[in-house]
């Protein structure tokens, strides 16, 4: 009983340092990527905590809704947040141990953040405007061709790791270090990063920065979230950005993630984590600052490219076993 | 020694023609060069009679009696087709359509394009087979687009991709039959080889799964070359924009040289996997072939495709004789070979005459033909008479005793189908010819002078009739034949 | 050399040839599709110098740096001249667009393996584990041969399905009996001048190449 106890007690308290440590990494990430990419044009910019700061800003605001939205609207927020929120919970970021680990699996973490997905794109949809529909429909024609190349491609290294269950993946790649230089890896890496840049609304498939309506993908669709709404928006997208970087890195390069249940593990976990994040947080950043944004009929041939891969990825996997 | 002889003559003879400029004997010399061709080739023919076969280079060239027929067939063909080059070639450089630098170029590609099909059937080595046969797609590509008019380079453009592709997929199918002989269980890794006669020892051993994948490649890529159905549609264009003589070659040889090297195959199939299989690839190729050529007969406007469709026909009607694969079969699929070779010479021939004396090559466009032109109407209509198998031209014979063997076998049904699709074609062809042939006034009949053109084809024709009513010079030379291929 | 890197570089040089194959459905410039062909060549000539490395097999190795030769430098060169004739350089209305064409390459990729398995279980090993990336490599070329309208990417289109059936003879039989490589290598070469030759010409003749065009025979 103890074990068990303890090993609960242990996964609430990973799960929930997971959770802090992305609610509040995540908005520094999107600064740190804001403020590599100001100081690759030669400007200062602003401080890296800024948006933590812009998210006090608007909690603090009143969230108005339009008139004529339905449950949809208000739930909306809600709904991201917590699917992310959950999603960030059962991953193993910190561990390999964290709370409901045997229901950690690869479909469950992307179906959780498809219902952030799909839940924005109706909120986008609610209010009748036709910004918020053309930003939903381009964001769910990118989603489209993203989700199986995610999918595949995360289905590539479980068939390695023979299993589909993220924190069994990442132990054993832990324990496995030459599964690391296989050609399967370095194809669904390849993969996975174009998935992610597609996913978290980077160039070269959305630009963060626009307000033009011709660019606008995931701007169009939160156009009419104001104040506290718009904050949980925010940080939903945020943890998002947080959760798809820290997984990513997991996935390829999980030394340092905690295999034990000591809190001295945990700590250097964190300390890990947010080492290796940042470093891929940079490198993308340095990806945006060189390619302009892709055309958006151009956007599914880079994202068949990547599910090109991820087969490539699967196939390479099972012939060479 | 024979079988070297056959190579180095045309070879010869097409780096003279590159070295000294053009004259008009040095295209009587290739005529001469395919004379000593046929001639070796019935000296063959001869030396093999009694089942030995003759080998040169280390065993590297190898004839028995079904490659000493195919010289023979190549070298007949080629006789026709070099005959009219002196003749051609002047003609064009007088009317500036060629340069001499060109035709000497034309003459040492047609050697060359010779000396690949010989290689190919005297090859004892199933991948120098494979060479010899993309080497003659490159010799032939530069042929069609010899007169490099827009359409003649699209043409030779699909010719050259669709034969590559083709080529390619026959490489793929040779490289599987080698891994299976590999990996047999028979003989070590030393002795095992591409040569049709070691295959054909161990064959009983391959492996039946990649068996059958290595035949249906092969017979898709080889079938390419052939002209088979669904690869067929280089055929058309390629035939009717190349010149005349090499037209004739392609069609007369070029595609019976291919369809010998789906014979090879099919033998070695035939030993590994038992008879049915391979028989249904031929079957459903051969139909199709048929099917498709009878559906594009009907309506065609031009005559020279019209020819490149009915060599599409009788490609066909070889694939549902060797499908039955019986001695018999293959013995009139063989002499099939020779008289289609025969027919179709004469016939691309003659119609490059037309061309030239008509200036166009659409059918709805001529009319009167016979009344007009007496001889060469008169020579068009006789082959066509022969292409349709008509007796007493002998692809009435081969035609006849291929259906009978294929009834022996049990494949009345396909007798049926098959009969049906000729029907369609005869009526398509004696329909288009009456347009172009028949009817009209008594016009000014203009004779015609160049005996070049008319001494080989009549004497083709007559050797046609003839074989087509006494076998007596092939029967040995037939069943020797067939025997080596047949079950 | 140990067997670990033996097969670590076979999968990966292997893997390196697909992978070519599939950006040239990918990239849009040709000049970046020859590039690809270019890198082709040279991982096609490194899979059968690691086959001829460890089966000690001399012929192979020849075959290795005549296919470098061939494959990696004259081929690309030759398209390069064929290229700088051509001043419209971009590929840019396929009979398939380019997300459908990537879709269907991954789907030929899963064919392909399904119906080589047979090869495989005849005579398992390291290599022959490896001929579903050729046979894939083979699909592809012929999808581009059939679904692109520029001359040259027809001919790139040809060459992939050339270097694929190299690539599943290298791993299936270590190479063919030499003359016969020699000839398929060459008659490779040779291709690609015929078709060099014949754009050149009609370039020069009727201005440029475009297969579009080229409608003229027909029943």
């Amino acid at each position: 009983m103890t074990d068990i106890g303890s090993s609960l007690g242990y996964g609430f308290i990973a799960s929930l340092t997971q959770v802090v440590l992305v609610a509040i990494g995540g908005p520094l990430l999107m600064g740190l990527m804001a403020k590599v990419r100001t100081r690759a044009e030669g400007r200062v910019g602003a401080p890296i905590y800024q948006p933590l700061r812009d998210l006090r800003k608007l909690m603090a605001k009143e969230g108005l809704r339009a008139r004529y939205s339905s449950v949809v609207l208000a739930a909306a927020p809600l709904v991201v947040l917590g699917s992310t929120t959950l999603a960030v919970a059962i991953s193993p970021l910190v561990t390999t141990h964290p709370l409901l680990s045997a229901s950690s699996d690869l479909f469950v973490i992307v179906y959780l953040l498809l219902t952030g997905s799909i839940t924005m794109a109706l909120a986008g949809l609610d209010t009748g405007t036709a910004f918020g529909g053309m930003g939903s429909s381009r964001a769910i024609t990118i989603g489209a061709l993203a989700e199986p190349a995610l999918l595949v491609a995360v289905i590539a290294l479980s068939i390695q790791a023979r299993t589909s269950n993220l924190p069994t993946i990442v132990a054993d790649t832990i324990t496995h270090p030459v599964w690391t230089s296989t050609p399967t890896r370095l194809l669904a890496l390849v993969a996975l990063v174009i998935v992610v840049i597609a996913e978290t609304g980077r160039l070269p498939v959305d630009n963060p920065n626009t307000h033009l309506e011709l660019t606008m993908i995931h701007e169009a669709m939160t156009l009419e979230y104001a104040g506290s709404d718009l904050g949980l928006i925010t940080l939903g997208a945020a943890m998002r950005l947080g959760l798809l970087f820290t997984l990513l890195v997991n996935l390829f390069v999980p030394w340092g993630v905690a295999t034990g249940s000591s809190v001295l593990g945990l700590l250097a976990a964190v300390v890990f984590l947010v080492l290796k994040t940042s470093l891929l947080a940079v490198v993308v950043s340095l990806i945006e600052v060189h390619s302009a944004k892709l055309r958006l009929f151009r956007v599914p041939e880079l994202l068949a490219g990547g599910f090109v891969l991820a087969v490539l990825a699967v196939i390479t996997e099972l012939v060479t076993r | 020694m024979l079988s070297f002889l056959a190579l180095a003559i045309p070879f010869l003879m097409g780096v003279i023609s590159l070295v000294v400029p053009w004259r008009r004997w040095i295209g009587w010399a290739s005529a001469v060069s395919a004379a000593g061709v046929l001639g070796i080739g019935i000296a063959l023919c001869i030396a093999t009679s009694s089942h030995n076969a003759v080998t040169a280079f280390h065993g590297a060239l190898r004839a028995d009696s079904l490659s000493s027929f195919m010289v023979v067939v190549i070298g007949t063909v080629s006789l026709l087709a070099t005959l009219q080059t002196p003749r051609v070639m002047s003609q064009e450089i007088a009317e500036g359509t060629t340069t001499p630098r060109r035709a000497s170029y034309y003459v040492a590609l047609m050697q060359a394009f010779i000396t690949c099909m010989l290689t190919a059937v005297l090859a004892a080595n199933l991948g120098v087979l494979w060479v010899a046969i993309e080497a003659t797609t490159i010799a032939t590509t530069f042929l069609v687009s010899h007169y490099r008019t827009k359409k003649a380079i699209e043409a030779s453009w699909k010719y050259v991709i669709l034969c590559s592709v083709g080529i390619a997929l026959a490489f793929l199918g040779t490289v599987l039959v080698y891994f299976a002989a590999l990996h047999s269980g028979v003989g070590t890794p030393g002795t095992v080889s591409l040569n049709w006669t070691s295959l054909m020892a161990i064959a009983p051993h391959l492996n039946h799964g990649v068996m059958r994948l290595a035949i249906t490649l092969l017979v898709l890529g080889y079938g390419t070359k052939v002209g088979l159905a669904p690869t067929h549609s280089w055929l058309a264009d390629a035939h009717s924009q190349a010149p005349a003589p090499v037209s004739a070659l392609m069609s007369g040889v070029l595609l019976t040289v291919a369809f010998y090297a789906l014979l090879r195959f099919k033998a070695i199939a035939d030993a590994a996997l038992g008879p049915a299989f391979p028989r249904a690839l031929f079957i459903v190729v051969g139909l199709l072939s048929l099917l498709v050529a009878a559906v594009l007969l009907i309506a065609q406007r031009d005559y020279k495709r019209l020819l490149a469709y009915s060599s599409v026909e009788h490609m066909g009607l070889l694939a549902l004789g060797a499908a039955a694969g019986s001695s018999l079969a293959i013995a009139a699929v063989l002499l099939h070979m020779l008289g289609h070779g025969l027919t179709k010479s004469t016939l691309f021939i003659s119609s490059g005459e037309i061309a030239h004396a008509e200036g166009t090559t659409e059918i709805a466009k001529i009319k009167t033909l016979l009344a007009r032109r007496p001889v060469l109407g008169g020579i068009f209509g006789c082959g066509l008479l022969a292409l349709l198998g008509f007796p007493p031209f002998s692809l009435f014979i081969s035609e006849f005793t291929m259906a009978r063997a294929e009834v022996d076998v049990g494949l009345w049904w396909v007798v049926a189908i098959s009969l049906v699709c000729l029907s369609v074609i005869f009526i398509s062809i004696t329909n288009h010819a009456r347009h172009f042939l028949l009817g009209g006034d008594s016009s000014v009949a203009v004779p015609l002078n160049a005996r070049s053109v008319v001494v080989p084809l009549v004497a083709a024709l007559a050797a046609s009739a003839f074989i087509g009513v006494s076998a007596w010079p092939l029967l040995t030379l037939l069943r020797a034949a067939a025997h080596v291929v047949a079950r | 050399m140990s067997t670990s890197f033996y097969i670590g570089a076979l999968e990966l040089a292997t893997g390196a040839v697909l992978v070519c194959a599939v950006m040239t459905l990918w990239r849009r410039q040709v000049r970046t599709i020859v590039t690809m062909l270019r890198l082709q060549g040279v991982a096609l000539a490194c899979v059968a110098g690691v086959l001829a490395w460890h089966e000690h097999d001399l012929g192979l190795a020849i075959t290795a740096l005549l296919v470098l030769a061939v494959k990696g430098v004259l081929v690309p060169w030759l398209l390069r001249r064929v290229i700088r004739r051509d001043p419209r350089s971009r590929e840019t209305a396929p009979l398939i667009n380019v997300p459908a064409s990537l879709v269907s390459a991954a789907f030929l990729i899963v064919v392909s393996y399904v119906v080589t398995s047979k090869l495989t279980a005849l005579a398992p090993s390291a290599a022959t584990r490896l001929v579903p990336i050729g046979v894939a490599t083979v699909l592809v070329g012929y999808f581009m041969l059939v679904t692109r309208r520029r001359a040259v990417s027809q001919i790139v289109g040809l060459l992939l399905v050339d270097n694929g059936i190299a690539l599943v003879t290298f791993l299936l039989t270590a190479g063919v009996p030499l003359i016969v490589e020699l000839g398929s290598t060459l008659d490779v070469l040779l291709v690609v001048v015929v078709l060099q030759v014949l754009v050149v010409n009609t370039g020069a003749r009727h201005g440029s190449f475009d297969l579009d065009e080229m409608r003229e025979l027909h029943d």
